[in-house]
């Protein structure tokens, strides 16, 4: 009864806390860190993704069912997942990997468009890049569901790897169409990649369809996908130790100290 | 003052990018010359179709429209000389395609050995590879394109190149027929459909972000949820609600629906597909037409003052007819006896012919400063030899090497 009476003391006392207004700390505090943030994330999500997954990002004729969705999710979560847990942590907001993600997109989307369409003149429905946000809005509803990072990196782990491919690979579709091209039946993605000349990136240089995941009747897909689910949980628990060690801990010892 | 700055600074990035040119190399300088020299071998590389005239280099160049096609054919060979420090010393994959900067052209037919050959090919040391390419202009300018030869473990060698020069036309579009008979533009193909889609999805994203930036404080939260477990919501304190809950489920169940709806239109709307295709197969062997003539490098002098290599070669015909030096090439440099155009150097030989059986040595006086313009006189390396292709009248070729010497 004491316990009860204690907890609702301490409950009413942090209600208060909550809505406690500071003189010095109001919204502009709020708008600078998610504005700031925004570039640091979505540089940070981009690179990683870029270094683990670079040409599966870039080119329809790198898309493929086997490397693409084995490789990607497992290089996204990373930045996501550490900015799920200092932004649960540190706010009790479920918004870490959406914002990683929506960062990541205008990045990524500005990027194409600057880097690989203006400069370069590759037609941009040949360099696309994925989106995460549907699997990201999976991921932190498993957050705020299960209220822990466990069951989150398992069954959000699992879920964000297949939302992820389901979600991009309508954007693939239509360009895994047949067509009779050089006297040989290819895909318009597979056209893509040789008629639009990549000077330093010989065709020979592409991942796809390249291994012996040859189980369950060829359906590459599913094995493709339950191993980039068990990708995805190791990647979200490297993002789980860089919010942890490198970026929590750090802070912490550094305040304690002043 | 604040003013100023901003001005400066704007200043400042728009004359950096205005005033950057265009890169029209490809990076081949920057290859060391034993990569360039003992890899691979160029015979009769030709660009031929569009207008051939004057260019802005002064020299004959290429002029064509948007969408209009010339053919690049050629012969490539992998050399013996191939170093064993590339590829271990057994090339085994290569792909033979164009380099220009970036997709300025389009690559529309491509035949090794007479065979269509779209992706990689299986190449092997000594192998001789006949291409037959058609390109297309795109995006207008003037570029410098070379037939290329990547080999997996090298990277990409070039051979000789050429300026084109793609001109605008109105309405350019890029077909292709589908298996269903449906005629596409590649240039911006379902475009349209890929930004509305993953526009969607972002937007998703942008709502959820502003329902949480929003509706609650976020900076302050920070002195509530110092206080509380990690694996709670904090629902107790009021920091996340039932209201959230039902909120974010609504979320969910858009982009689920979005999801699984979407993935259904494209399994309606695009019933035929393919899982990428990879062609990989050894190309028929290509035979040279004529008796192999075989040749043996004796000796490569290189004058610095000159840049003029002057090479001794002993040649052996092993045909019945008299043979006749034309060409000699290495890289992206060909020398001709008659230079057809001012890309082509000049080649001077003494004697300029091999008896049919006999065996003679040639002297062979090579005077370009694209030696040294193109760093193909490998004095600062650990091979220092002078590697290259014979090529003769009855369109055979032998490949000769010699050590280099030079001035120091």
């Amino acid at each position: 009864m004491a316990s009860t009476t204690g907890s609702t003391t301490k409950d009413a006392e942090l209600r208060e806390l909550l809505h406690r207004n500071y003189k010095y700390i109001d919204w502009k505090w709020n708008a600078v860190f998610w504005i700031t943030a925004a570039f640091v994330v979505g540089a940070a999500g981009d690179i990683t993704k870029l270094l683990f997954a670079g040409d599966w990002d870039f080119w329809t004729d790198w898309k493929d069912r086997q490397w693409w969705p084995i490789i990607t999710p497992f290089a996204i979560i990373i930045i996501g997942s550490a900015l799920q847990y200092i932004q649960w942590l540190a706010w009790r907001f479920p918004t870490g990997m959406v914002y990683t993600a929506v960062a990541m997109w205008v990045f990524a989307t500005f990027g194409r468009w600057v880097q690989w369409g203006a400069f370069l003149d590759y037609p941009l429905n040949f360099v696309w890049p994925m989106t995460m946000v549907s699997a990201a809005v999976v991921a932190d509803w498993t957050l705020l569901k299960t209220k822990s990072f466990v069951l989150t990196s398992i069954l959000g782990g699992m879920a964000f790897t297949i939302v992820w491919w389901m979600s991009n690979y309508v954007m693939i579709a239509p360009f895994l169409q047949p067509a009779l091209w050089m006297d040989r039946v290819l895909t318009v993605a597979d056209v893509q990649g040789i008629e639009y000349v990549r000077s330093q990136t010989p065709e020979y240089l592409r991942i796809v369809e390249h291994g012996s995941l040859r189980t369950f009747l060829g359906e590459t897909t599913y094995v493709a996908l339950a191993f980039g689910g068990v990708l995805s949980i190791a990647g979200y628990w490297i993002g789980q130790f860089i919010a942890r060690a490198l970026a929590i801990w750090p802070i912490g010892r550094f305040m304690k100290k002043w | 003052m604040r003013r100023r700055i901003v001005v400066a600074l704007t200043l400042g990035v728009v004359l950096l990018v205005a005033s950057a040119p265009a890169a029209s190399a490809h990076g081949e300088r920057a290859q060391e010359a034993f990569l360039k020299m003992r890899t691979v071998g160029w015979v009769n590389v030709e660009f031929t179709g569009g207008e051939v005239r004057q260019g802005e280099s002064g020299a004959d160049e290429i002029f064509i429209g948007q969408g209009e096609e010339i053919t690049i054919t050629g012969i490539t060979t992998l050399l013996s000389t191939w170093p064993g420090t590339l590829g271990g010393g057994n090339p085994n994959t290569g792909f033979i395609s164009v380099i220009a900067p970036g997709p300025v052209v389009t690559i529309e037919e491509k035949t090794v050995n007479g065979v269509s050959a779209p992706h990689r090919i299986t190449i092997s040391k000594g192998g001789i590879y006949e291409f037959d390419m058609t390109i297309a202009g795109r995006t207008p300018g003037r570029w410098h394109v070379h037939p290329s030869f990547s080999v997996k473990g090298a990277g990409t060698l070039l051979g000789p190149g050429r300026w084109i020069n793609v001109e605008p036309v109105d309405g350019y579009t890029n077909p292709l027929t589908l298996a269903s008979g449906e005629v596409i533009n590649l240039e911006n193909y379902q475009l349209s459909f890929v930004w509305i889609y993953s526009l969607l999805t972002f937007f998703i994203g942008m709502g959820w972000m502003f329902y949480w930036t929003l509706r609650k404080r976020t900076v302050q939260n920070l002195a509530v949820t110092s206080q509380i477990p990690l694996n709670t919501d904090g629902m107790s304190v009021g920091l996340i609600l039932k209201e959230d809950h039902r909120n974010m489920n609504w979320f969910l169940i858009v982009t689920l629906a979005l999801t699984v709806g979407m993935f259904i239109y494209q399994a309606v709307a695009w019933p035929d597909k393919l899982p990428q295709q990879v062609i990989e197969f050894a190309p028929p062997a290509f035979e040279q037409a004529g008796a192999v003539p075989v040749a043996t490098g004796i000796s490569a002098d290189y004058d610095p003052n000159t840049t003029t290599v002057t090479m001794e070669a002993e040649v052996t015909n092993t045909g019945n007819r008299d043979l006749v030096l034309t060409e000699f090439t290495t890289s992206t440099l060909t020398f001709d006896v008659e230079p057809a155009t001012l890309e082509e150097a000049k080649l001077v030989v003494a004697p300029g012919t091999v008896g049919a059986g006999e065996t003679t040595t040639l002297t062979l006086t090579l005077a370009d400063p694209r030696w040294e313009g193109d760093k193909l006189i490998p004095t600062t390396e650990s091979q220092l030899e002078i590697v290259g292709l014979l090529v003769f009248d009855d369109g055979t070729f032998a490949e000769v090497h010699a050590p280099l010497k030079t001035e120091f």
